[in-house]
């Protein structure tokens, strides 16, 4: 059984100025476990990020309880805390000057005394984190000179190096592409087994959450938080309640989020998968009836329509746009 | 063994210290051979009792002012930028050199206009002055220090002290007499000499308490470099750190400009000249970087200001700034001034 590192009881918190108190989260219940990849999903606005700095220990917490590891989080002091939980935030860096080693060593910090002076153990920890980062090769080039991509994974190697056993990142995967989000994603999982650490991760990227995370939490507005294992919420069709907006829905079948466009009314014979491809794209073209029925050849790809044959979707579109 | 880079630097900078050390003295309106110097110092014994006077009772203090005053306020500097995370902050963002020039404008421009002043360029009683201006400030500032959150609202504050005072000075400056005022602008226009060895050992003494706080905080400035919140999350605490700050900077910059008048230029740019030959963020290194390089700037600027052979000088304020600009401007321009921060 995973053993829950951190767990909210009933939890309320927000925000106060004067005498205006401004409850922003309210009755909140969750488990944070060890050895799991766990991802916070919630629109703006929602308090996720009043959450994470609750978890910091950066605002008081109003009602409920915040146990890390058993203890209530106000009990910890802050150099307890720094070795109890390392973040990955959204600020900018501005030291272009600091070499990714040096932004590593950092996480040294709470380990070490008024000079900075790393010991070997220090040393050792630090390249650890740049090996299992997969940066060790550019530990001496400058933060200036490195990608967005590479960047996130340094912060990421000095969170590891703070040798705290929970770690929460906040959008580590904004502004990367593609293939970098899926690589920090993946890297973030496995880290998360091998070295058997709870990590939070808040993210807006649904596809690669629901690929890479063991466990879901979806905040709403004024709602419960719903937590569970991440396949669990796809087979209860709790996804779908991320989207207050009735034309974006969650396709369980796909594993996507999709616009609720009207599809084309298409007698087809063919190969179905095709077949939606072509109804998508009349389906952007606002063109919802086909009279006569098509037949799609599939290698190499043609489409049959009235005695007459199509190399491409778009010339298909444009004849039957032409039509109407 | 490997040794550093950084390392090798630091040891070079010592030496051109020493021979700026050397040339400053050296030089002046009465020209005094060096070997004559190496010997006086070494022996104890002088060829004049006229060379005697000049190097040890003149010329060694101002050159000790100069070293002084070049650590206190490069130090300085580099906690305010890397505290703010703003590299246009210097010594003299928190109100500092506002506070002592106000002390003094009271002491000089108001004395004339009320009539108290009497022996106004006693160099112990414009920086009691100074000193009681700086104070009076950093204390007000402190007191906003202890409601306000974040670093950027104490900057803006800062700021906002040193523009209020500095309209009172404008103000007593309108209605003092032109004998007063020409005393003003020249103590604003900064000096490192006229102080005798009693006042120089008091500067060592200040800036040495000031260098404390600093040595017990380089971990702490290293995790600033990440941000308030980075810094928090590591077990650093920012309001601890912003006192020893307030603490450090007031003492070491507070004391310079009482001594010496408010020394443009220096506090913002040593820090950036350091960062740029040393390529590190790391501030075990910049501490001791900067220390070295914003005396020897000063002991050359000084030097410089001399006008060597001549019986005129220039106020150290216009010799900073003319020659630093252009360093700075053409070590910016080559690097990328951005990037380096």
């Amino acid at each position: 059984m995973k053993k829950a590192v951190i767990s909210g009881r009933n939890l309320s918190l927000g925000y106060q100025k004067g005498d205006r108190k401004r409850e922003v989260l309210h009755g909140l219940n969750f488990d944070l476990y060890t050895g799991q990849l766990t991802c916070l999903l919630g629109s703006n606005g929602v308090g996720k990020t009043t959450l994470v700095k609750a978890i910091m220990g950066r605002i008081p917490v109003w009602n409920g309880k915040l146990l890390v590891e058993g203890k209530e989080l106000s009990a910890l002091n802050s150099k307890e805390l720094s070795k109890t939980l390392a973040v990955v935030l959204t600020e900018p860096i501005v030291a272009g000057n600091m070499t990714v080693g040096q932004l590593v060593s950092l996480g040294r910090t709470p380990y070490l005394n008024w000079s900075g002076y790393l010991s070997a153990h220090d040393k050792q920890v630090v390249e650890e984190a740049l090996i299992s980062t997969q940066i060790l090769e550019i530990k001496d080039e400058r933060l200036s000179e490195i990608s967005d991509g590479q960047r996130q994974k340094a912060m990421i190697a000095r969170a590891l190096a703070q040798d705290a056993p929970i770690m929460i990142l906040d959008e580590p995967t904004a502004h990367l592409d593609l293939v970098n989000r899926f690589e920090i994603m993946q890297l973030l999982h496995s880290i998360s087994q091998s070295q058997n650490k709870s990590i939070l991760v808040i993210t807006h990227d649904l596809d690669i959450a629901l690929e890479t995370s063991d466990q879901l939490w979806i905040m709403k507005k004024k709602e419960k938080l719903i937590a569970g294992l991440t396949e669990d919420l796809i087979v209860k069709g709790l996804i779908d309640s991320l989207f207050s907006k009735e034309k974006i829905h969650f396709n369980s079948k796909r594993g996507k989020v999709e616009l609720e466009n009207k599809l084309a009314k298409l007698d087809f014979e063919g190969d179905e998968y095709l077949a939606f491809w072509i109804q998508k794209a009349l389906g952007k073209a606002n063109i919802y009836d086909v009279k006569s029925p098509v037949k799609i050849h599939e290698n190499p790809f043609f489409i049959h329509y009235e005695g007459l044959e199509f190399s491409s979707i778009q010339e298909f579109v444009a004849f039957l746009f032409l039509g109407e | 063994m490997k040794i550093s880079r950084n390392g090798i630097l630091l040891a070079g900078a010592f030496i051109v210290l020493i021979f700026s050390l050397l040339l400053n003295v050296s030089l002046g309106s009465v020209s005094i051979p060096m070997p004559t110097i190496l010997e006086g110092l070494f022996s104890g014994s002088w060829d004049k009792n006229s060379y005697e006077q000049i190097i040890l009772n003149y010329r060694f203090p101002k050159a000790l002012v100069a070293i002084l005053a070049g650590v206190g306020l490069s130090i300085s500097g580099l906690q305010m930028q890397t505290f703010f995370r703003n590299p246009l902050a210097g010594p003299y963002v928190l109100g500092i050199s506002s506070g002592a020039g106000f002390g003094v404008a009271i002491l000089i421009l108001a004395g004339s206009i009320f009539g108290f002043a009497s022996n106004a360029m006693n160099p112990w009683a414009v920086a009691v002055a100074g000193t009681m201006g700086a104070g009076l400030i950093l204390v007000l500032v402190s007191l906003v220090a202890w409601r306000v959150k974040d670093s950027m609202t104490l900057l803006i504050v800062g700021i906002m002290f040193g523009a209020a005072v500095s309209s009172i000075i404008s103000v007593l400056a309108y209605f003092s007499g032109a004998e007063a005022l020409k005393l003003y602008t020249i103590w604003s226009m900064g000096s490192l000499g006229g102080l005798g060895w009693a006042q120089v050992t008091l500067l060592s003494v200040v800036i040495l308490l000031g260098l404390i706080p600093v040595i017990f905080s380089i971990r702490a400035f290293n995790a600033s470099l990440l941000g308030e919140s980075y810094a928090a999350s590591m077990g650093i605490s920012p309001l601890k750190l912003r006192w020893l700050m307030i603490i450090s900077t007031g003492l070491m910059s507070g004391a310079v400009t009482a001594f010496c008048g408010p020394i443009a230029f220096v506090g913002i740019a040593v820090p950036h000249v350091a960062r740029i030959i040393w390529k590190t963020a790391d501030h075990r290194i910049l501490f001791p970087a900067s220390a070295l390089c914003g005396s020897v700037l000063l002991l050359l600027c000084d030097a410089i200001g001399q006008l060597p052979g001549s019986a005129q000088s220039l106020p150290i304020n216009a010799v900073t700034s003319l020659i630093g600009a252009p360093i700075v401007i053409g070590l910016v321009l080559k690097r990328n001034f951005s990037k380096e921060f």
